[in-house]
């Protein structure tokens, strides 16, 4: 069915079971997502009443990952006494995934949260789009049929929707939540591992270290570490940042490309097993940065190691959490 | 990912490398005692640093490491099942794996970051793979893709 | 009539005719942001934009800046300071909301008198700005309810009206007409465009839809400092400080030692810093007395609107509206700012600046 009409329905089955949640009593707040005041954004919103259900909207510029929100736990989530409340969450897959690996970290309590899962049919581009439109600005941004519809003040263009969704999107197969029915209404399905080929990051794979480098420099070049990419993450949620450590300084925070690849490498490093995939990086950042490629690498990682998907659920202990006496050792120096 | 592959570099035959090496008190540090002890020669273009365990050894230390200017690194452990407290060299193998695809990833040229097991009686096996490593890393030249503008 | 005339073809000219004495600043595209760089290739000047991403405070005040090199041997220490600051820079293209902005820096960084930064003022004395008015402000700027204007002139050494294919150029300050005088190939202004451009700056001021009630704002600030508003308007903020950093007028900035240990010199460097961060009130005793998102959502908009018109008679915002269209949640500045008008004024309650 057309993207528009898959919306429309994905919204209401939203707002019923948000109203269904709240009116039984099952959760305190729902954190989702509503209607934006600027082109190709989305605002996420909490809501306490029923009332205000008719709030929740989802469109494919819901890119923010709602489970940011949940660690470090932000006070409005919290009652009187900072204790975390019931919180129903609209989760498409990759927010499911990352509750689910925040839970197997010990961040949130499973008991506490309620999912409402949907089938998600993708997040827009934006960098990808506000690239084509250009120095012109746009007024709404809308879905007609399959197509994106961009309105300027006498200028339409439109773009073919699957061509112009983010590169995560195009290969995600976790699109709704994989939880038990338990802690999740709506859609959602129990995944045990999923099968990827990654055949997009092996062409880039087989290139000299050098092209590798001139490649990666290119794109990262324009970083000004603003470290938007690290507040939007759901799994980065460290008191303090080992960007900000300073007993010792390990790393700079100037714009010279040194400092900008070391803090990508290092937070690459870290986010090795943890990462979902839902592109919120590369969605929020201000310069349009396409990050995708190292998350995609980072699921290759773990998958060909350790034959591991974070997120599936919340009992797999994480590969970093872990180890094996018969871990894989090729890459060691060995003898002639 | 099998075998480092060396690229065709034209490389000053008068420049040394200078590798900084992470070895492990109990194993390694040991190994490369008894190397020395045993007259065996290895190349002086290691400066050693001793860790209690490779579990020990944090990325960060092999990042700044490649920052500062420092041609290469090399950590060096205990062989799977001798480590002294047990299980950090283990843990420490998962951490360089990803390291190791990483860097690789990121443009830096596989060979530069050099891992290896090396016990506490292979004083001869010490010596062979830092003479492997040093020779990998000098056909490589000079890390200057970390330099700032005012180094 | 003092006007003159600057074709667009003519820039490459103005190009090359500057860029031997000063350091020419335009926007250029940079991966598709527009951003105010040095000019190397007068082919690479943008003049088809709305406005840059990266305000031009990165000129004069850029993201990592050196404030002095040291050496050190057994006994001492050697410090070497900044000696580039007589380069004499010029800002092409830059707005009238961006170029009142340094207006604002002025205050900061001169104190009210007290204590002046050498490095920033001595920069901003050589400076020259060109200026070019609107023609289409975005829906998202305000500048005119801040007390700006699209075709605001008065920040300007030369004010630029874009006509279509060529510029009304007019000389504001004296810096500016002696520039205009020193390029003599410019040609003569006809009344008919000086018309135009008058015609350009009324059209523009009708296009600014986006109003807001800056005073009840301010008044309203100046007792709300506990109301429970403030949950709401930070509720979708994720903490990024991407609107600080793209801020014309956000200023903080982080003092950093690097070290080359190796060699036993060093420099300190000075680096933007957000209000935003969790750590930026952290103090050594390890107490932060903003350690929650509120508490720091709340501060921007105080400093913005109620600090600000405190200390120096001046509003800290210039309208320009990067923070609402770059903010990754769209946590709205217009939609706070219409929240905080509609809180009802408390008596007994005032916020200290």
């Amino acid at each position: 069915m057309g993207i528009e009409t898959s919306n429309k329905e994905i919204t209401n089955s939203i707002r019923e079971n948000a109203k269904k949640l709240l009116s039984e009593d099952q959760v305190d707040v729902i954190i989702g997502y509503s209607q934006g005041t600027v082109p190709l954004s989305s605002t996420p919103i909490i809501i306490r009443k029923e009332e205000d259900v008719d709030k929740l909207i989802w469109n494919n510029l819901c890119y923010i990952n709602l489970a940011r929100y949940l660690a470090p736990l932000m006070p409005q989530l919290c009652d009187s006494e900072r204790k975390p409340l019931r919180i129903g969450i609209v989760a498409k897959g990759c927010v499911a995934r990352a509750v689910n690996v925040l839970a197997a970290e010990k961040q949130v309590d499973l008991n506490k949260i309620k999912m409402i899962g949907f089938n998600c049919n993708g997040i827009i581009n934006r960098s990808k789009i506000d690239q084509e439109i250009g120095e012109k600005e746009m007024l709404d941004v809308a879905i007609s049929g399959d197509d994106i519809i961009v309105k300027g003040r006498d200028w339409e263009k439109k773009f073919p929707y699957n061509q112009y969704i983010n590169e995560l999107c195009k290969v995600c197969q976790v699109k709704m939540p994989s939880a038990t029915e338990t802690s999740c209404v709506g859609e959602c399905q129990e995944l045990d591992s999923i099968h990827d080929e990654f055949s997009d990051i092996t062409d880039f794979e087989s290139k000299s270290a050098d092209e590798k480098w001139a490649y990666i420099k290119d794109l990262l070049q324009v970083c000004t570490l603003c470290y938007s990419c690290r507040q939007a993450c759901p799994v980065c949620y460290c008191n303090l940042c080992f960007v900000d450590q300073n007993k010792p300084i390990w790393f700079g925070k100037t714009t010279e490309y040194q400092d900008i690849f070391t803090f990508h490498l290092v937070r690459a490093q870290h986010l090795a097993g943890r990462c979902v995939a839902c592109g919120a990086c590369s969605s929020v950042c201000p310069v349009g940065i396409d990050l995708n490629f190292i998350t995609r690498k980072l699921e290759k990682i773990v998958k060909n190691r350790f034959d591991y998907t974070s997120g599936l659920n919340a009992e797999t202990v994480p590969p970093m959490m872990d180890f094996k006496m018969n871990d894989a050792q090729e890459f060691m120096l060995e003898e002639d | 990912m099998t075998e480092t592959v060396l690229e065709e570099k034209k490389v000053d035959e008068k420049w040394e490398p200078k590798i900084i090496a992470f070895l492990c008190n109990w194993c390694s540090y040991a190994g490369a005692d008894l190397a020395g002890v045993s007259r065996i020669q290895y190349p002086p273009n290691i400066r050693i640093v001793r860790v209690p365990c490779s579990g020990r050894v944090n990325p960060y230390f092999i990042i700044k490491s490649l920052t500062d200017g420092w041609d290469g690194v090399v950590i060096s452990g205990c062989h799977p099942g001798d480590c002294h407290y047990i299980s950090g060299n283990l843990v420490a193998r998962r951490r360089f794996a990803i390291l190791k695809e990483l860097l690789e990833f990121f443009g830096i040229e596989p060979g530069r970051v050099n891992f290896m097991w090396a016990s506490a009686a292979e004083g001869e096996r010490f010596a062979v793979l830092i003479r492997k490593a040093t020779k990998i890393v000098k056909q490589l030249g000079p890390n200057t893709k970390f330099q700032k503008e005012w180094c | 009539m003092d006007q003159k005339i600057l074709k667009k073809n003519q820039i490459g000219k103005l190009y090359k005719e500057l860029s031997g004495e000063y350091s020419f600043f335009a926007p250029i595209n940079k991966k598709g942001n527009i951003v105010f760089e040095k000019i190397e290739n007068a082919e690479d000047i943008i003049l088809d934009y709305l406005n840059s991403k990266i305000p031009p405070k990165s000129v004069l005040f850029p993201q990592e800046e050196v404030l002095f090199e040291y050496t050190l041997d057994d006994k001492d220490i050697e410090i070497t300071d900044r000696q580039d600051l007589e380069q004499k820079y010029l800002i092409f293209g830059i707005r009238p909301c961006d170029a009142y902005s340094f207006e604002l820096f002025a205050n900061f960084f001169s104190f009210h008198g007290d204590w002046k930064d050498e490095i920033y003022l001595k920069k901003k004395e050589n400076t020259t700005l060109i200026g070019i008015g609107c023609n289409t402000p975005r829906t998202t700027c305000f500048c005119t309810s801040v007390g700006g204007n699209p075709f605001n002139k008065e920040n300007m050494d030369i004010f630029l009206s874009d006509l279509g294919d060529s510029y009304l150029v007019e000389g504001i300050t004296d810096k500016g007409k002696a520039l205009i005088k020193k390029l003599s190939w410019l040609s003569d202004a006809t009344k008919n465009d000086v018309k135009k451009a008058e015609e350009l700056a009324k059209k523009a001021e009708e296009l600014i839809t986006t109003k807001i009630d800056v005073d009840k704002v301010v008044e309203n600030l100046s007792t709300c400092f506990e109301d429970p508003v403030w949950d709401e308007i930070s509720e979708a903020c994720i903490g990024c400080g991407s609107c600080a950093y793209l801020c014309p007028t956000c200023t903080c900035f982080d003092v950093i030692d690097e070290t080359d240990h190796y060699n036993n010199r060093g420099r300190r460097i000075r680096i933007w810093d957000t209000c935003q961060s969790c750590l930026y009130t952290m103090e050594t005793s390890g107490h932060n007395p903003r350690d929650t998102k509120i508490q720091r959502c709340r501060n921007r908009i105080m400093h913005k609107f109620s600090y600000y018109p405190t200390n120096y008679d001046l509003l800290g915002c210039v309208g320009c509206g990067r923070c609402i269209y770059v903010c990754p949640a769209n946590n709205d500045l217009r939609v706070i700012l219409d929240k905080i008008k509609k809180i009802e004024k408390k008596e007994g309650e005032k916020v200290v600046a």
